[in-house]
């Protein structure tokens, strides 16, 4: 089956690569372009579980990577298809300086907690989200704290001090 | 009438966790709810980027404070799969019996919660011992009441020590003895009946909306289940069934919780029959120090009590994880699914049906 289905997203979308890493994922590299008509898709197809939405940081590459997880919801109640044991992992690239991309809460409406989530810990502006406040987070950062360039170790000095090590409190500094 | 803002924080006595509720509310009725998460961020993907493979499990473990073990399973699953390495069949058994022992004892404290805040006080105190008679069994085997840390890439930590399966069984049996009793006080009892019966419904189209996973679509009669649809460890070893109910409220969904507990009692007595007596329990592991995982990515799922718990993990070849991400049950059901929820129902149903989609903060906020 999930042969099949990379043949049929072959054939209709054109700047895809899809590769099969196990039986039951298939990962999606796509451009950022056509994410949003591949997504709605592959919910046309079945896939109608949006499970995650992703980041990864790749620094060296200076680029941000998204990753879109969907699976399907049984729609038989007595017995179990196929497609729900497959997993789809769409990725698509963004550019680290400008971090934007568009929302996709037109086609999954849960994908708007994830949203808000890679907005406050990587710093991605997703337009046309109706509420991208803070959801966890209560101090302000000029980093995003999940950017590969934060440090967690200088933050936390910086902002509650340094601990003196035991050889320093022997000589009586607090 | 006047609209009016209302704070439903931690402090409340119907809030269990620390979670927060903004509610706008005309009269007592609810117009519109948004969910304030974030108490209990501890930047833990963060923070297992700067340790190794194994100096993770700590904090994995803490994710969810009251099952870490499906934690625990999922991180040691999403290495193995990385890594390429194999559990061995008695280590897989011991896995699955593990992790249906974690939720048994996190469906009885849901049940304490659940019995506690609606003021049925017996039921949560029996329910609340019930769970120490399983925490003392954890503790027996690893050493540990709450975090256990006892998965581990390859398989388990240590083999059961002599006797432990009966113990266990009758442990079991001790907490199965009293069911009737459960049903007669809180289950099947009027009072509990009319309070949670009609509450916080959810219909298919709305669950399938708004993602949402485990309970809330077990009680609409989907068979949404992770260790049949894709089955890990040794469940594709045993037969157990799925209950489901059709309701999609409150009641439904703790009664899904109750059918539940019982199956997995029984899974128990049955992964326990046809374990092999003999072998290996792990895959022997490089050096934690000097472990390196080859580069790559993997999405792995696993079925935790409160649903569907994926894992995406990125390795660039080094001795440390380049991205962890927990995808928990309760980020959908606590946010998305509890605000639509919400709509339209009184401030006095609050926690219950908080409770009833049984959302756990930590688990939301990591």
């Amino acid at each position: 089956m999930i042969n099949k289905l990379k043949q049929k997203l072959l054939s209709d979308f054109n700047d895809i690569q899809v590769n099969i890493p196990e039986d039951n994922r298939m990962i999606v590299n796509t451009k950022k372009e056509s994410l949003l008509s591949l997504l709605s898709y592959l919910k046309n197809m079945g896939f109608n579980h949006f499970a995650m939405l992703s980041c990864v940081d790749w620094i060296d590459e200076n680029e941000f990577e998204l990753i879109y997880i969907l699976s399907a919801y049984p729609e038989n109640d007595e017995q179990y298809q196929d497609i729900e044991k497959k997993n789809i992992i769409l990725k698509t690239r963004i550019s680290r300086e400008k971090a934007k991309f568009i929302t996709i809460i037109d086609i999954f409406e849960n994908a708007e907690p994830y949203e808000r989530e890679i907005h406050e810990m990587f710093g991605i502006h997703f337009e046309g989200h109706p509420r991208l406040t803070p959801l966890m987070l209560e101090r302000d950062y000029k980093i995003p704290p999940f950017r590969k360039d934060f440090d967690t170790n200088k933050y936390v000095e910086n902002t509650f001090g340094k601990v003196p090590s035991i050889k320093e409190r022997k000589e009586g500094k607090k | 009438m006047r609209e009016l803002e209302l704070y439903f924080g931690p402090q409340h006595l119907g809030m269990v966790g620390n979670f927060s509720i903004t509610l706008q509310v005309e009269g007592d009725r609810i117009i519109k709810a948004e969910a304030n998460p974030g108490y209990l961020h501890r930047g833990f993907e963060k923070l297992m980027e700067q340790r190794t493979w194994i100096q993770n499990f700590p904090l994995v473990c803490r994710i969810n404070v009251v099952e870490p073990d499906h934690m625990e399973l999922i991180y040691s699953m999403s290495v193995e799969k990385l890594a390429g390495i194999e559990v061995p069949e008695k280590g897989k058994y011991i896995r699955s019996i593990f992790c249906e022992m974690a939720r048994v004892a996190s469906h009885l404290f849901g049940a304490w919660a659940y019995a506690n805040m609606l003021g049925f006080d017996t039921v949560a105190n029996w329910a609340m011992y019930h769970r120490d008679l399983l925490l003392d069994m954890f503790e027996e085997l690893t050493g540990a009441r709450v975090y256990h840390i006892y998965l581990r890439p390859g398989g388990v930590r240590r083999d059961f020590p002599a006797g432990f399966t009966d113990r266990l069984v009758k442990t079991l049996h001790k907490i199965g003895g009293k069911v009737p009793d459960y049903n007669a006080t809180f289950f099947e009892n009027r009072l509990f009946q009319k309070r949670a019966e009609g509450i916080g419904t959810v219909n298919r189209e709305e669950a399938i909306r708004m993602g949402a996973v485990g309970h809330a679509l077990k009680a609409i009669g989907m068979k949404h289940d992770i260790r049949k649809i894709e089955p890990y460890a040794a469940y594709d070893q045993v037969e157990f069934n799925i209950h489901t109910r059709t309701g999609g409220d409150a009641y439904s969904r703790l009664l899904t919780i109750r059918d539940e507990m019982i199956e997995s009692v029984h899974l128990i007595f049955k992964l326990i029959d046809k374990m092999p007596k003999t072998g290996e329990v792990f895959t022997k592991t490089p050096n934690p120090f000097k472990w390196k995982i080859p580069a790559g990515e993997a999405y792995v799922r696993c079925e935790s009590s409160r649903g569907e718990l994926g894992l995406y993990m990125v390795s660039d070849g080094g001795t440390k994880p380049y991205r962890v991400h927990f995808n928990t049950p309760s980020f959908n059901n606590g946010l998305t699914v509890l605000e639509k929820a919400l709509e339209g129902e009184s401030i006095s149903d609050v926690g219950n049906i908080m409770i009833s989609l049984y959302v756990v903060a930590p688990e939301i906020d990591r």
